[in-house]
């Protein structure tokens, strides 16, 4: 989808290749679910135990990820590529920023907040453009689920107390 | 923008204003429901904020906060600033069975809040399959307690109210054989049950009383003192030879410790009318509900009841396969 | 038959007057406005919605509520295919097809061909409830936890037929989508599972968090490390709505989606939520060349589309009928009652006949209303997305992160939204599709559940899978259906089936 073909075969490093790393990723990510779930009883059929499904799970998804890296040893497959990390950075920066500032500042503060913060993942970000369709944005949803909607999501609570 | 500084400026003037109790409320309250919107608890809380909207002038928002068996929400209640602008309904399960259910849990219900007063109470029925070869409790109870057959009992999941009932239930007729097996929610064990894959549960009136009367399952018994008036023809556990077996899912409204003494009074005064007054009081009966006397309606009334029901599940749910 | 016209003439009679007409429309209206937010999804517009329908009467409030509820499916799908978010479980196969549509410029297509569908499917399967609900009860009751996980495990074999790449990596994401399903606390022994400690996972991971992430905030992650993928907008419109070649190719797919989703949505539990995955699977093997599939096939939405519009409606019989309500979604439906007096169960149809036959009348009505509503919308929602990427990605966030939070007003709900990206995103990289793992999840849980209920009452005898016929037969089925599905792969010949 978003990497791209494999450029001359021998070329890419073990890490480079998108099935090695996904193998690699999957089976730490069965490692630690296994390793989570180990103190949970397994039990019988007859009464299951809540371990015993994760601890099946995370078995199966263990072998398959190793199934998934050593295909990548013989076939070389497509090529990870990184990307530059700023969208991410911003965009999660903007959820986070939104989900601490709710409740204590509201949403007239959270939701341009969000906007801002996030505006920045986008390498063509404009001050001005970003600042009014905040503000602008944010009156909208205050409109909808406050107003139309009275949904009890917090307006403005250290000036209006709700 | 005109219309929010407009708004900001009012609301300026407003929190200048002691907020006495005289004048409370002067803001919209939040009523925090630990679970759900649609569920029993929710539907209590919105008849009940409703009245006192109406009474008290202000909104009474219900906010749904749900999760961990409704110890999120209550959780969230003791974090609130003590000012009478954030109540909830609370539960037999939240304020009653949760400190055995949960070990973790973040507060005591004896002592983190200001009981205003018991809203309802939803009586449980003990039901079965519509073909169970039972004709009434006692030959039911006789083959609960029959080690030569293993009946099936259908819950609602560790923590709902049909859990911790019939658990009571189980631990009253000393039976430990049965198969018990769980569902997600009351939709699917009742589903279930009408469907004749399992023996028996028990719940809550208003989620049973359609579905008996249109005898696609049976009642046994209905675990209070009189019989409701929506199912006259179903005995009392008293009647049918279960005495000790009283148990209902109560609701009822709570402020966060430290709510000053005199909203806390107008809460309580606000609520009683509630409770007599005929819209609201039939609403509530509607759902099978049995409402409080007047020497119940008292705040030491639901202290004493929270401290009797913490009590009474602690050793009962202690000796389920959780621990 | 002279009962089912009497009993629809009743019906319409209560929803046509005018009250409840406006109620109809409000409904429609609304739940498609909502809905269509991104980010905001069906669970979360119906349970922002209900408080408005505690202050009409019963019959009116179940007209509008059921309103809202095919507006905000049919708003959800809108998003889905406009910019790959999809609200809830059901609208993640429209994003497959639906919305590489929207890239190559026919999202007017698509939207129109989607509320074509779903309206066929809404008519046929009012018409199922009026004159078989009651009977087809009997089939619901037939569905004990032993068939009941019987149909799970065919589901989870559609999901890796469904995907189009590695069928190795599909198996590995429903796999993973089935332990995701583990997290939270235990349903038999109320010890929490996998939860690290988060009190806001010890009810287990939330669906629309989980799609949220994996598909809506790693959506934007991929078209903001990828700019030529905002092309989206950027497109040529083309046609807004589908021409007659259009509707020739969908109504095969439209008929057969809306005849699987009729059967599936009856079963309880959620059998509505296969629905438009089996159809998707189906239109892909019926398909000359099921290539195209996965890269803007009309069938894959046409099929889909009509077969979730039929599941939703006939979600209602068990509802209806027995008064049980099969989903969350029903769930909230029946508080509605509740709160109005009227208990669902079932006596509902001979104690309240105005309200049963009214409200299966105003499902027909609000079908037709949300056909009359959307088509002329569809110009408007492709217009939106002419609104330059770096502005509705940032809009999107913020709707997202509204809707996430309104769900149970906590904050930890957007936290893991966030997480969730993260994870979608690195899944893109690696090369591995979401879309098995969403179902893998969804079914992960009702799969345990069912596994757990039917053992317990078989003493731990598998052999009550196999001695109960249904239950055989469904089993028998999903296991050819997964061996179709990995067979080419074993031969080494997949790439003729599951070409990329």
């Amino acid at each position: 989808m978003s990497s791209e073909k494999p450029t001359g075969s021998g070329a890419a490093s073990l890490l480079l290749r998108q099935d090695f790393l996904g193998g690699l990723v999957v089976t730490a990510v069965a490692a630690i679910a296994y390793w989570l779930g180990s103190d949970l009883a397994v039990g019988t059929l007859g009464g299951m135990g809540p371990g015993l499904l994760p601890k099946v799970l995370s078995l199966l998804l263990g072998a398959l990820g190793l199934l998934l890296l050593f295909g990548s040893l013989r076939d070389v497959g497509v090529r990870l590529t990184v990307g530059s990390l700023r969208g991410p950075i911003f965009v999660f920066g903007a959820l986070i920023a939104f989900g601490l500032a709710v409740r204590p500042l509201g949403l007239v503060a959270a939701g341009p907040l969000a906007i801002i913060i996030g505006a920045f993942g986008s390498d063509e970000v404009k001050w001005v453009e970003t600042i009014v369709s905040g503000l602008l944005t944010t009156l909208f949803c205050i409109v909808l689920f406050k107003l139309a909607l009275g949904l009890p999501i917090p307006l403005a609570p250290w000036l209006l107390g709700y | 923008m005109k219309r929010m500084i407009a708004s900001i400026a009012a609301a300026l003037a407003l929190s200048i204003a002691s907020a006495d109790a005289q004048s409370y409320p002067t803001r919209p309250v939040t009523v925090i429901v630990p679970f759900a919107a649609g569920g029993p608890t929710d539907i209590v809380a919105r008849i009940v904020s409703d009245y006192l909207s109406k009474t008290l002038g202000q909104q009474f928002i219900v906010e749904n906060v749900a999760g961990a068996g409704g110890t999120t929400g209550t959780t969230r209640l003791t974090q609130a600033t003590p000012d009478g602008y954030t109540l909830m309904m609370g539960h037999m399960g939240t304020h009653g069975a949760a400190p055995a259910l949960y070990p973790n849990l973040k507060y005591d219900p004896t002592k983190d809040f200001e009981p205003i007063g018991l809203v309802a109470g939803t009586p449980i029925i003990i039901v079965a399959r519509k073909d169970f070869p039972a004709a009434n409790l006692q030959e039911f109870i006789a083959r609960a307690k029959n080690t030569g057959e293993k009946l099936s009992q259908a819950h609602a999941g560790v923590g709902s109210v049909s859990f911790t009932t019939c658990t009571l239930l189980t631990a009253q007729l000393g039976v430990k054989h049965h198969r018990v097996v769980a569902y997600r929610g009351t939709g699917p064990a009742l589903n279930d049950m009408v469907g004749g894959q399992v023996d028996y549960m028990c719940d809550q009136i208003v989620n049973l009383v359609e579905q008996i009367k249109g005898n696609a399952i049976k009642a046994y018994a209905i675990a209070t003192e009189k019989r409701s008036p929506a199912l006259p023809d179903v005995p009392t556990t008293k009647e049918a030879g279960l005495p000790d077996y009283q148990v209902s899912a109560w609701n009822a409204l709570f402020a966060p410790k430290g709510t000053p003494k005199d909203i806390l009074a107008k809460l309580n005064e606000t609520y009683v009318k509630a409770l007599d007054d005929e819209a609201t009081r039939k609403r509530l009966l509607d759902l099978g509900s049995v409402l409080p006397d007047k020497a119940g309606r008292t705040p030491e009334a639901l202290a004493t009841l929270v401290k009797s029901e913490v009590a009474r599940w602690a050793p009962i749910l202690k000796t389920t396969p959780a621990q | 038959m002279f009962d089912l016209i009497g009993n629809l003439g009743l019906g319409f009679a209560t929803a046509l007057s005018p009250m409840n007409l406006a109620l109809c429309f409000l409904g429609c209206l609304v739940g498609t406005l909502i809905g269509v937010l991104p980010g905001v999804g069906p669970i979360a517009t119906i349970a922002m919605l209900l408080p408005l329908t505690f202050k009409v009467d019963p019959t009116g409030a179940l007209i509008m509520l059921a309103g809202i509820y095919y507006g905000a499916q049919y708003g959800g799908s809108t998003t889905a295919i406009l910019v790959n978010i999809p609200g809830e479980a059901t609208s993640v196969v429209t994003t497959l097809d639906g919305h590489q549509m929207a890239r190559k410029g026919q999202a007017g297509i698509a939207l129109g061909i989607a509320a074509i569908g779903s309206f066929f499917a809404g008519t046929v399967a009012t018409l199922v409830i009026a004159a078989i609900g009651a009977p087809l009860t009997k089939l619901a009751l037939l569905f004990g936890p032993a068939e009941y996980f019987g149909l799970m495990v065919l589901g989870l074999g559609l999901a890796i037929v469904l995907a189009h790449g590695s069928v190795l990596k599909a198996v590995i994401m429903v796999v993973f989508g089935l332990l995701l399903a583990t997290v939270g606390t235990d349903l038999e022994t109320g010890e929490e599972r996998l939860t690290l400690g988060f009190s806001a996972l010890s009810d287990g991971i939330d669906f629309a968090v989980l799609a949220m992430g994996v598909f809506g905030i790693a959506e934007i992650l991929r078209n903001l490390d990828n700019p030529e993928a905002r092309s989206v907008v950027k497109a040529a419109i083309g046609r807004l709505l589908p021409s007659m070649a259009d509707l020739k190719r969908s109504f095969g797919p439209i008929l057969r989606g809306t005849g699987l989703g009729a059967v599936l949505g009856i079963l309880p539990g959620n059998g509505a939520v296969l629905a438009p995955f089996a159809s998707y699977t189906l239109e892909k093997k019926l398909a000359k060349d099921p290539s195209r599939f996965g890269k803007g096939a009309i069938e894959g939405v046409a099929g889909p589309e009509s077969a979730n519009n039929a599941g939703a409606q006939t979600a209602f019989i068990p509802l209806l009928t027995l008064g049980i309500p099969p989903n969350a979604v029903m769930a909230l439906m029946v508080g509605a009652m509740t709160i109005h007096g009227v208990i669902p169960g079932p006596q509902v149809m001979t104690k309240n006949p105005s309200l049963f036959w009214g409200m299966i009348a105003s499902m027909w009505i609000g079908n037709l209303m949300l056909l009359v509503i959307n088509l002329p919308l569809v110009g408007l929602w492709v217009r939106l997305l002419q609104v330059p990427y770096r502005m509705l990605f940032t809009i999107i966030l913020l709707f997202c992160a509204i809707g996430i939070y309104s769900i149970n007003n906590n904050p930890a709900d957007v936290f893991f939204t966030a997480f969730f990206g993260g994870v979608g995103f690195v899944l893109i990289k690696l090369g591995l599709e979401p879309a098995p793992m969403l179902l893998g999840f969804v079914l992960g849980r009702l799969m345990e559940e069912k596994l757990r209920q039917a053992l317990a009452l078989s003493d731990g005898s598998f052999m009550t899978f196999v001695e109960r016929p249904l239950s055989a037969v469904l089993l028998a089925l999903a296991l050819a259906v997964i061996v179709v599905a990995v067979l080419p792969s074993v031969r080494k010949s997949r790439d003729t089936v599951f070409t990329e």
